[in-house]
């Protein structure tokens, strides 16, 4: 059965591309070193101390090791060269000196958090939503459906990449940090 | 996930086929025939959980209108313990997002506004609309109790209603349309009450399946806590005991497309839904799965108010909606008006999709302004879903009209305007309506999408969930989308925000009622 036995070929050579896809993908992008809260002491600037042996940064990149948020953003600003979802925002926290420990307490298995934690250093949303009020097309902090309240994680997320709740049924073309 | 834990797979695929006896029944159960299929007695084949990791008097599942209607009622009712499981990361569901038009008949603004309604001819409304396929039991306690639903919502939990509204298919403005012209209004506030009245409520927590005891009574559930929406390996199995009963109140299934194609096989993914992403059936499937039956899932609503250029339900519905009986709409084929505006959402959705092209509703200034709200004509525009001309030739043009057939036919409709009769389609046309002649005009396509499944669980009055053997499934209570039977072949605008709190607080009533199992 020739066809089968080609099948079957397409199947197995399909498979292993797709495999070596997701495996690129997942090195190359977003997919982070398995997380650790024995890692809770890193300073964030310390790209190696989680991302063993792989190089994160590009070739001529200053040595961040002992750089901390306020030092990134001396080069990295809104103009120029922004940050704005090119990071896991986990890495905004660890180079501020915000730690696994701070938002996670001490714990071996760290939970998912509400947005209570966000909102104990950050501010009230509300705050937040007048500070927004002239985004275009819309200010993504306050909503008909949830008010000021829609959980902060839903869009910007610390161990992944970040993203647009609101483009779900709405064409709201937001850059989300 | 461990092969041997008990999950929603092993149980649609093998537990199912063993309850049922077979892959025919299966089909024919999911298919919504009536087989002689096992009592729910039989069907309770599944060991018990030793220990339940979590007991409460009723279970809610769902977080919409009626779940958190059935909630408060439930707490109220005299049940202790009340717990509202919702799989995704908001509450709300569908009702989050909804327009906010809530049917009620006999109401105070309905006569501050000159408006005669009763309760029988919204009745006779929902009937006629829906083919006489409702069951009339059930659409008599929708329509007989909706005054005092929308009261409740205004007295008890302070909702506000600003504007009457009318929707295709009533044969008067019925729709009180909340404060912010989102069902938040309400869902928001029921939130609040049920969290101050001491309701649990737990978010990422997914139904994997019923469980019931030796005499098929629904005696808990198999859930998924901490899940991520959509991974169904995500989350920690945990065990939740009913000891009075169990509210389902998932809503319905438009966004579910291999169980809406099962029933209409025209409902393909090339077919839109306005509904938010949770709205799938495995709830209702895991309740057949115990016995209870369901009822005309094939006839699935499309909203024929919806745009192709913009995402989900959007802005247009609330342009073209509050423009029927003010505005025309046309086919721009043609130029030429096609159907009745006014008629409801079945008759109109399929006379666009025989068109086989995006039909176009037309108001003119003095129509919007007056009709439509100033967010969504400004959202609509901004998206460019609605669109705005100097003239009706530059309006014409834009769509590549006949601008001459087009004019004289809005010429045509003018002079039914003028003398409030509509003699081509017999449109209704409203007391205050104007001739469409106030410059800038606007216009809107319209391309139906999925936007409500009337078929679902059959219930009676009380809202408890009939089985295969026509007696209730003990201890098991349905409200709100996820039912079947209420509206028929076509549920009129509106009358969901009823439907679901009227059957959500029998439902909690009964289920605190409910004699305690152990």
């Amino acid at each position: 059965m020739k066809n089968q036995s080609h099948a079957k070929m397409i199947i197995v050579v399909g498979s292993l591309l797709g495999l070596l896809v997701v495996v690129l993908f997942s090195q190359l992008l977003w997919a982070a070193p398995k997380l650790e809260m024995s890692k809770s002491g890193v300073k964030g600037g310390d790209c190696s101390a989680c991302h063993v042996q792989k190089k994160m940064l590009p070739e001529k990149h200053a040595d961040t090791k002992a750089m901390n948020w306020e030092a990134c953003k001396a080069c990295h600003n809104k103009d120029n060269l922004s940050l704005t979802g090119k990071l896991p925002n986990s890495h905004h926290h660890m180079l501020a000196d915000v730690n696994c420990v701070k938002c996670h307490g001490k714990t071996k298995k760290p939970e998912a958090l509400t947005m209570e934690q966000c909102v104990a250093c950050h501010g009230s949303t509300t705050k937040l939503a007048e500070k927004t009020k002239d985004v275009k097309p819309t200010n993504p902090h306050t909503s008909p459906h949830y008010g000021t309240e829609l959980d902060c994680n839903l869009c910007h997320k610390q161990h992944a990449k970040s993203e647009n709740y609101c483009a779900q049924c709405h064409k709201f073309d937001f850059k989300v940090p | 996930m461990k092969k041997d834990e008990p999950t929603e797979k092993t149980l649609t695929r093998r537990n199912f086929l063993k309850i049922t006896g077979g892959s025919a029944a299966v089909a024919a159960a999911v298919a919504g025939g009536v087989t002689l299929l096992p009592s729910p007695a039989d069907a309770a084949c599944d060991a018990l959980p030793k220990k339940w990791d979590e007991t409460y008097d009723v279970i809610v599942i769902g977080s919409g209108f009626a779940g958190l209607a059935a909630a408060i009622e439930a707490k109220n009712g005299g049940a202790k313990d009340v717990v509202v499981l919702e799989k995704m990361p908001v509450h709300g569901g569908n009702s989050i997002i909804n327009g906010g038009d809530f049917c009620a008949a006999g109401t105070k603004m309905q006569k501050e506004n000159g408006v005669e309604d009763s309760p029988e001819l919204l009745l006779k409304d929902m009937l006629r609309a829906g083919a006489y396929l409702n069951h009339p039991d059930l659409a008599k306690t929708v329509a007989y109790n909706s005054k005092e639903a929308l009261e409740w919502t205004e007295s008890y939990l302070g909702c506000k209603y600003a504007k009457l509204n009318f929707h295709g298919g009533h044969s008067v403005k019925r729709a009180h349309g909340t404060i912010n012209q989102s069902g938040s209004e309400v869902v928001n506030k029921e939130m609040a009450k049920a969290k101050e009245i001491g309701v649990k409520i737990m978010m990422r927590t997914k139904l994997v399946k019923f469980l019931s005891n030796k005499e098929g009574r629904i005696v808990g559930l198999e859930v998924r806590k901490g899940y991520k929406f959509p991974d169904d390996n995500s989350g920690k199995i945990v065990f939740m005991k009913a000891k009075r009963a169990v509210v389902l109140s998932s809503g319905g299934f438009s966004y579910d497309v291999a169980l809406r194609q099962i029933h209409d096989p025209r409902l393909t993914d090339k077919l839109g839904s306005t509904n938010h992403l949770g709205a799938t059936g495995e709830a209702l499937l895991a309740a057949c799965a115990r016995g209870a039956m369901d009822v005309q899932m094939d006839w699935i609503q499309l909203g024929p108010w919806t745009s192709p250029d913009e995402k989900g339900f959007g802005y247009t519905p609330l342009f073209c909606e509050p423009l029927v009986g003010y505005g025309l709409m046309v086919n721009p084929k043609t130029g030429k008006r096609f159907f009745k505006e006014t008629g409801n959402r079945k008759e109109r959705a399929d006379a666009i999709l025989l068109l086989g092209n995006p039909a176009l509703i037309i108001g003119d200034s003095y129509a919007v302004k007056k009709q439509v709200v100033p967010h969504a004509l400004k959202g609509g525009m901004e998206i460019g879903a609605i669109k705005k001309f100097d003239t009706l030739n530059d309006l014409a043009k834009a769509y590549d009209m006949p601008v001459d057939v087009f004019t004289t036919q809005v010429t045509r409709w003018n002079s039914f305007v003028e003398k409030r009769k509509d003699d081509d389609l017999d449109c209704m046309i409203f007391k205050d309506a104007k001739p469409t002649v106030e410059a800038p005009f606007y216009a809107a396509r319209l391309w139906p999408k999925v936007h409500h499944t009337m078929g679902g669980l059959v219930i009676n009055q009380d809202a408890q969930v009939m089985g295969f053997d026509f007696k209730p499934v003990k201890g098991l209570y349905a409200a709100g989308e996820v039912t079947g039977g209420v509206h028929g072949a076509v549920r009129l605008g509106s009358v969901a925000m009823a439907d679901c709190i009227v059957f959500g607080r029998i439902a909690g009533k009964k289920a605190a009622g409910e004699k305690a199992w152990g």
